[in-house]
């Protein structure tokens, strides 16, 4: 299809240069004078997906360490130094990785890269029982705050649990459990970096108004001498068959509003034109007020108060297709669950119009140029391509990727899988008569979610 | 401490800052179209999806007597049905430009707000101009918005963050303010609105003599002027008396409502009273004093509850522009928001109010300041990178009867803003005894507590 919004919507401009230093450490450096600031993100190739059985949560608790000062810094200095210099930053953790990023006015880049060099590097000559013991106490109540305390709060937690079963690398989220973040010792902490926290287990970019011979050579004076190790264990294989081959279900009675449905359908992993092909499908199906489920449930059933798809793309393991239903008052979830299997069934029956594919692929391009209209976006990107596929490249090519897919591409995707014996679903009943949210998959270091600050 | 990985890098003093490079916020370029319409543009090279502002002058004030939400609801019926599209088309259309359409009605007006690729601007303007020229609100859509609306409020009664907002509300300002009440209406009065009441309240105030237009992209290569000639600069309207508005006052004697939640496993706080808006000559240092109370992780309250204490995931202060007029009559909400660990939330709170305490007795220190004005004056050419942030901000000054400048007015002042400034101004901002403590968790284990820290009258209602 060729409906593109941009000249070089393959690109959206950006260009992008590879650099390897001896100790492993990859680079991917990109150009853009616009404006006067530089991202510079930093992706460890470790993630929930590492942890062993007793320690769920370890690698996002580790995660929040990192903030806790290094050789050189005191405290909360990576904080307080990135900040004070008109920074901004923060670190997240998802199952396949964990990603550090600053975004800084372009004078102050340099600062960036050492902050992230020490601890890199020194981390361990910080780390004491005293940050362990009061991150581990913020950790659960970041848990508490977005998970526990929240109607359908843990949704996300047990489809996960349902979808990839016991003993899968991916069958836990990474906030991981209450339990298992109170067993989590400094030992473990301490044996984590040593395992995973080395050049060579890390990608770094620096995108925006950077002189690239100057940046590399920063790289090279502050990460240069950081020695690299190769203790790391690969992650439990992830692969399962295409299918799951039966329906998983979970009812749940508990003090939520009103009645949901939900459900994860097995995906093709990220990568594969079958997952971009997923995409384009969920997007027709779910994604926007134009969707084939938002305009049957919504609008002409009106059985529900909101319906959509969202699609929690893997590298590792299959990935989700999620579907969210919250029911209207009244409404019988085996009424909307009906309505569910007739819309899918049909589509994969008589696959997408022409203007089907040109809308949900115009939504797609937007977005991608959405991630790339920041600096940060564009950093993060290339590391996402570097780390999950081997290549940084890729990034400059995935939105041409997807407006490639074709409307047989998308039928097929959807009648391989997207299949009532092909997913794991979840139904909330209300506790008493008939009467949230963040990125699924991802913690961040910094609550900073409270809106209203102005200035 | 010893580590082997500590010792075999090597380390290298910290860097000293380069040379900083000119930045200024975007100025934008003012007109007005031949039916009335305010514009303002902005070309942000680079930038290649456009964002739209559009503010209308509904306010929530300007609701009928017992029909609040009827603003919201007419907000959301913009993009349900036009003269040439059904609700259906109209939005696979937006959808077709790979455009996003929001609305949503608050105290100062009405705001739509357009995203859409810089090369199909022209066709996501038509329909956003279809929207406000000719919509349908046709009785079978506004029926379904309004029972929607019915079923979205159980979720956010539900949702603690919310239902402490709505308390708080409710507490501060007298039931007589439309202020007072939820924005987009209660179960009640949301029952009530039907299609001719939200023809009404669109033909009583929507119109494009008293409305602006706001449009910020990488413009290169779009006749712009011709773009908005057949599209926004085709609606017709008659003029209106700009709308008289009422002060807003607030009690904020120091006192706490504990909405009780049995079984809570955190306690959500929102304390608030009211204070001066932008166009006070205090906001800038406000601002700056909000920020080392409350701004980030390591600010005072963070340091302690969080950093030290590990009470919570982070607690914040803020400062948010409620209506603001250039006749002085404005208010902001003065807050402090976040949750706390149940069986910590009384001693979470003590040290709250010791840090406010505290505060007020020793001030903000040099460096405290210097740090503060570093990030808030040095954080804007990122804040502002994208052109939805850029548009949201000149819509806001507009909404707030600004000049276009403020923000970068604003900046020069932050700069100029001394600690004993920025100190006399959050003190006065949070004063420890007049604070209106909304804390929504589990009565039964946080009443007793709560009561002995002395911080006002307790009571405590049912969820």
């Amino acid at each position: 299809m060729g409906h593109t919004a941009t000249a070089q919507a393959g690109s959206g401009g950006l260009t992008a240069t590879e650099h390897r230093l001896a100790n492993g450490l990859r680079v991917v450096l990109s150009e853009d004078h616009l404006t006067p600031v530089a991202a510079v993100c930093l992706w460890y190739d470790v993630g929930s997906r590492h942890e062993v059985k007793g320690r769920t949560g370890l690698a996002h608790l580790f995660e929040h360490l990192m903030f806790q000062g290094s050789a050189s810094v005191p405290g909360n200095g990576h904080f307080e130094l990135v900040q004070g210099a008109g920074g901004s930053l923060n670190g997240t953790t998802s199952f396949e990785r964990t990603n550090y990023f600053e975004t800084m006015p372009t004078h102050q880049l340099e600062l960036a890269l050492w902050l992230e060099a020490d601890r890199m590097g020194s981390l361990l000559a910080a780390l004491d029982d005293e940050s362990m013991e009061n991150q581990r106490d913020v950790v659960k109540n970041e848990r508490r705050q977005r998970y526990d305390n929240v109607p359908y709060g843990t949704a996300f937690e047990r489809l996960t649990a349902l979808a990839y079963p016991e003993g899968h690398p991916y069958h836990h989220t990474p906030i991981g459990s209450m339990a298992d973040l109170d067993a989590a010792s400094l030992e473990d902490a301490r044996t984590f970096f040593r395992t995973y926290y080395a050049p060579n287990n890390a990608v770094l970019s620096v995108v925006g108004d950077i002189d690239p011979e100057r940046t590399l050579a920063w790289i090279e004076k502050y990460f240069g001498t950081i020695p690299s190790h190769d203790g790391k264990q690969p992650p439990r294989d992830g692969s399962l068959p295409d299918v799951i081959g039966e329906q998983l279900r979970e009812e749940i009675v508990e003090e939520v509003p009103a009645r949901a449905l939900m459900a994860a359908y097995r995906l093709p992993h990220d990568g594969t034109r079958e997952c971009d092909a997923a995409d384009v499908a969920l997007t027709i199906l779910g994604g926007g007020e134009s969707s084939l489920l938002h305009n049957r449930l919504v609008r002409r059933d009106q059985t529900a108060v909101a319906a959509g798809f969202g699609m929690l793309r893997l590298a590792g393991a299959p990935s989700l297709g999620w579907l969210d239903v919250k029911t209207s008052s009244g409404v019988e979830i085996p009424a909307i669950e009906a309505a569910v299997d007739e819309e899918l069934a049909r589509f994969a029956a008589e696959g997408p119009t022409a203007e089907e594919m040109e809308r949900a692929q115009a939504q797609l391009e937007r977005e991608w140029l959405d991630r790339l209209s920041t600096v940060a976006g564009r950093a993060d990107e290339l590391c996402r391509y570097a780390v999950l596929f081997g290549d940084p490249q890729l990034a400059l090519t995935a939105v041409q990727r997807v407006l490639d897919i074709t409307a047989e591409e998308v039928q097929a995707v959807a009648a391989a899988r997207l299949r009532p014996d092909n997913r794991a679903v979840l139904v909330y009943e209300p506790l008493a008569a008939d009467g949230a949210e963040g990125d699924e998959g991802e913690e961040n270091a910094d609550s900073d979610e409270n809106e209203g600050a102005e200035q | 401490m010893s580590d082997t990985a500590a010792v075999t890098m090597t380390f290298h003093p910290r860097p000293q800052a380069g040379e900083p490079q000119p930045w200024a916020f975007p100025a934008p370029e003012r007109g007005t179209l031949p039916n009335g319409l305010t514009l303002l543009r902005c070309h942000r090279p680079g930038q290649q999806v456009v964002a739209v502002e559009i503010n209308l002058a509904a306010p929530l004030d300007a609701e009928p007597e017992g029909l609040d939400g009827v603003a919201t609801i007419m907000a959301r019926a913009l993009s349900e049905g036009t003269d040439k599209h059904s609700a259906e088309e109209f939005a696979a259309e937006l959808e077709r430009c790979g455009a996003t359409l929001d609305a949503h009605a608050d105290h100062p007006g009405l705001r739509v707000s357009l995203e859409v690729p810089a090369s199909r601007l022209a066709k996501a303007l038509g329909l956003l101009a279809e929207a406000l020229r000719a919509p349908a609100f046709a009785d079978a859509e506004v029926d379904r918005l309004v029972r929607n609306r019915l079923d979205e409020i159980p979720h956010e009664l539900a949702n603690p963050q919310r239902r402490a907002a709505k308390q708080l509300s409710a507490e501060l300002f007298p039931a007589s303010l439309r202020i007072s009440r939820p924005r987009q209406g209660t179960e009640e009065t949301v029952a009530r609105i039907d299609a001719a009441a939200v023809r009404a309240f669109y033909e009583a105030h929507v119109r494009p003599a008293t409305a602006t237009a706001v449009v910020v992209g990488d413009l290169t290569g779009i006749d712009l002027d011709a773009v908005l000639a057949d599209t926004l600069g085709a609606w017709t309207g008659d003029t209106a008396e700009a709308r008289p508005v009422p002060p807003v006052t607030a009690d904020d004697t120091g006192r706490v409502v504990i909405v009780d939640r049995p079984g809570a496993v955190q306690t959500q706080l929102l304390i608030g009273r009211i204070g001066p808006d932008r166009h006070d000559r205090v906001w800038a240092a406000q601002v700056l004093g909000t920020y080392c109370l409350g701004g980030t992780l390591t600010s005072r309250l963070d340091k302690v509850l969080r950093e030290e204490k590990g009470y919570t995931y982070g607690v914040r202060a803020f400062g948010q522009v409620l209506r603001s007029t250039a006749d002085g009559k404005g208010a902001s909400m003065l807050a402090i928001s976040g949750s706390v660990d149940t069986p910590n939330t009384g001693p979470a709170l003590e040290d709250l109010w010791k840090v406010l305490r505290t505060l007020a007795e020793g001030g903000l220190t040099d460096a405290e300041r210097d740090v503060a004005v570093q990030n808030l004056v040095g954080v804007a050419p990122l804040k502002f990178e994208t052109a939805a942030s850029v548009a949201g901000t000149l819509a806001d000054q507009v909404e707030q009867e600004l000049p276009d400048d403020y923000q970068a007015q604003l900046y020069a002042q932050l700069a100029e803003t001394g600690t004993v400034e920025a100190t006399t101004a959050v003190v006065k901002a949070f004063p420890a005894d007049r604070l209106v403590t909304v804390l929504v968790g589990d009565a039964a284990q946080i009443e007793e507590p709560v009561r002995a820290l002395g911080i006002g009258e307790v009571t405590v209602v049912t969820n």
